[in-house]
């Protein structure tokens, strides 16, 4: 049905998972993150698109180190990359918690005391 | 398998007083109890070991570097140079101060004072914490390191603004900078995933190299590089990167958590962060230019121009945005905020001329870094004298606003006069250390093209226009008295910022040479960082690959 071009393009390039799978994978992340980032008001909404930018650069470094030279560099680096990522959602949480004991919402848009 | 040697080890000395600082604090706890006295004294001695170790060290001090080899053909991960020690030594110079500016606090009639004296251990932890972080952050040239840096630089910051629990202006001023910060370092951390899949490397050593071979179409008769534009990969994974530092440094894109964050904290935070978070940013920003500048040679041409240009038009946003912004504010730590994003504009300026200029085949650092190292020196005393006068007001009368300030000239005549002297030497006139500083800041962007010339004009307008602001609090105190009753003022407080006061006058009259002397020497090595990985990095990449196979 199709030349068979289109079938060597579909077994090495799609169907054979190499980096760009990984890339495109992590940009799609990323760009989620940025929009749920943007688009949130809640604290916790921005803080999940936080972490979704994050695990968008952990797997950029995986799939880097795995399908490039370069060594365990970029395993190492996800590691820490998810080990701060936990240091700092406890850290945004804590001070969420404080926020709601304060002013009994997460709602970012209402934190407008502090203006010129 | 790696194991460090002595002298590795010794050349982190300072790193290590620090952390040995934080763990001698909780131990102090755990002996003592929650005693507000032994916490701060114990940073305080930390503080003053760690600075003491940076004196004694730098003298003829080389470059060093201590770690694991940070990833393939890069050097180690830390290094120990006159740069590194400098800033080290000015962190942990400012975090005495700091600590003792909370002592001092502690005997005003404030609302949240059991608070303070119950939570000064964790307070004490957390200002450390953050001095390491940005000890770590001027000190590497390694992605890796440079992202828990920052990030260790930033959460025990995050906590700090919050630190008034149940306060209203508080919780929103730490809800806000951590997530600003958040946001910030997410990207950052996403650009450095894409630097390292382009260049194979962690280390910024080896990836500036690897942009220069990349970039590079021919050579100059002066025997500098002549550069192709750069390609959008390039320009996009190094601007996301960049973005972690220029958060710290609060240049104008990412300046919105400053002025919040500045007034929302208790002051003595916002003294910490107002200095040494802009300080730590800016070693970071230096020590990445320089690493680029040191590929290029002397007379480089089209020498990443868009990465000069960026950086001059920010430079020139930050300062005129800070300049306008203080002009209408009444709440002086939010004045003083806007008025500290436009003296890091003054600094950005000095970064943005380094690039095309390069001159690493000379062996000579740009004069540019001498002049950034003398301002925040400068900028040190003064940011701490004009905040220790408004806290010692504000302990006074419980009140932060440019109001409160009526005719002290009267009601505590030496703060005023102090404080008179901060502002002028802020706006930098003559017999002070300000001037000093402007002057020597100007003069190395006089020198370096017409786009050094015109962010001079930049940063004399807004030197004039920044006059009117700071001449409005010294006519408050002077001029304006609406009878308010004298404050008192501890005695420890009006010495220190006598001496303050004394140390900007003599910085700006018969130090003046010694200063610039001192500020040449602490940059004069900055480009030998470059100097170690010599090994070119396809063979780098495959030694790694062996052992990585092995």
């Amino acid at each position: 049905m199709f030349p068979d071009e289109f079938y060597d393009f579909l077994l090495d390039g799609v169907l054979t998972i190499g980096l760009t799978h990984y890339l495109i994978l992590s940009v799609l992340l990323f760009s989620l993150g940025i929009l749920c980032m943007v688009t949130k008001r809640n604290a916790i909404g921005i803080l999940i698109g936080v972490e979704l930018v994050l695990n968008a650069a952990s797997i950029n470094f995986v799939a880097f180190s795995k399908y490039q030279t370069g060594g365990l560099d970029g395993h190492i680096v996800a590691l820490f990359i998810i080990l701060l990522a936990a240091a700092e959602a406890a850290i945004a949480i804590a001070i969420f918690m404080n926020f709601y004991n304060t002013l009994r919402t997460i709602d970012v848009d209402r934190g407008d005391e502090l203006r010129l | 398998m790696w194991m460090p040697t002595g002298d590795e080890l010794s050349m982190l000395g300072p790193h290590w007083a620090l952390v040995g600082t934080i763990v001698a604090i909780l131990i102090g706890a755990i002996i003592a109890g929650r005693n507000w006295r032994v916490a701060g004294t114990i940073a305080m001695v930390g503080g003053l070991l760690t600075a003491g170790l940076c004196a004694l060290g730098w003298k003829g001090l080389g470059t060093n570097w201590a770690g694991m080899a940070g990833g393939a053909g890069g050097v180690p991960m830390l290094v120990a140079d006159q740069f590194s020690y400098f800033f080290i030594f000015l962190i942990s110079i400012f975090l005495v101060l700091i600590a003792g500016m909370w002592f001092l606090g502690q005997d005003a009639r404030l609302p949240e004072k059991l608070a303070r004296k119950r939570d000064a251990t964790e307070f004490y932890v957390l200002l450390v914490g953050s001095a390491f972080g940005m000890a770590l952050m001027v000190s590497t040239t390694n992605l890796l390191m440079i992202i828990i840096a920052v990030e260790m630089t930033s959460l025990p910051s995050y906590a700090l603004a919050g630190f008034r629990k149940k306060h209203r202006l508080a919780t929103e001023a730490s809800l806000k900078y951590i997530l600003f910060g958040a946001v910030t370092s997410a990207i950052m951390i996403y650009g450095a995933s894409l630097l390292y899949g382009q260049y194979h490397s962690l280390d910024i050593v080896v990836i500036g190299r690897a942009i220069v071979e990349q970039l590079t179409i021919g050579t100059t008769e002066a025997g500098g590089a002549i550069l192709n534009a750069p390609t959008v990969l390039m320009s996009v994974s190094i601007v996301a990167f960049m973005i972690g530092a220029m958060f710290k440094v609060s240049a104008v894109p990412f300046h919105f958590w400053c002025p919040d964050v500045f007034e929302g904290a208790s002051i003595e935070i916002t003294t910490w962060l107002s200095v040494a978070s802009k300080a730590a940013g800016l070693g970071l920003l230096l020590r990445v230019v320089a690493v680029l500048a040191a590929q290029l040679g002397d007379g480089a041409e089209q020498t990443l121009n868009w990465v000069r240009l960026a950086v001059a038009v920010m430079a020139a946003l930050t300062c005129t945005l800070g300049n306008f912004s203080a002009y209408r504010q009444t709440n002086m730590k939010r004045l003083f905020a806007f008025s500290s994003i436009a003296h890091a504009g003054y600094m950005l300026m000095a970064v943005a001329i380094i690039l095309p200029t390069g001159g690493a085949a000379s062996g000579a650092a740009h004069p540019a870094f001498s002049a950034i190292v003398l301002y925040i020196t400068v900028y040190l005393l003064m940011n701490l004298g004009v905040f220790g006068c408004i806290a010692m007001v504000y302990w006074a009368t419980g009140r932060e606003d440019i109001g409160a300030f009526n005719g002290l000239i009267r009601r505590s005549p030496v703060i005023a006069v102090m404080m008179v002297a901060f502002l002028f030497s802020l706006v930098g006139m003559p017999p002070l250390g300000g001037f000093i500083a402007k002057f020597w800041l100007l003069a190395a962007l006089f020198d370096s093209g017409p786009i050094g010339i015109l962010l001079v004009i930049v940063a004399v307008a807004n030197t004039l226009f920044s006059l009117y602001y700071y001449a409005r609090v010294a006519f408050a105190m002077c001029f304006s008295d609406d009878g308010q009753p004298a404050i008192r003022v501890p005695f420890l407080g009006q010495a220190a910022a006598t001496v303050c006061a004394l140390a900007i006058l003599l910085i700006g009259t018969l130090w003046a040479g010694n200063i610039k002397t001192f500020s040449d020497e602490r940059s004069s090595n900055l480009y030998a960082v470059t100097k170690q990985a010599e090994q070119p990095v396809e063979e780098a990449v495959k030694t790694a690959e062996l052992d990585f196979r092995e």
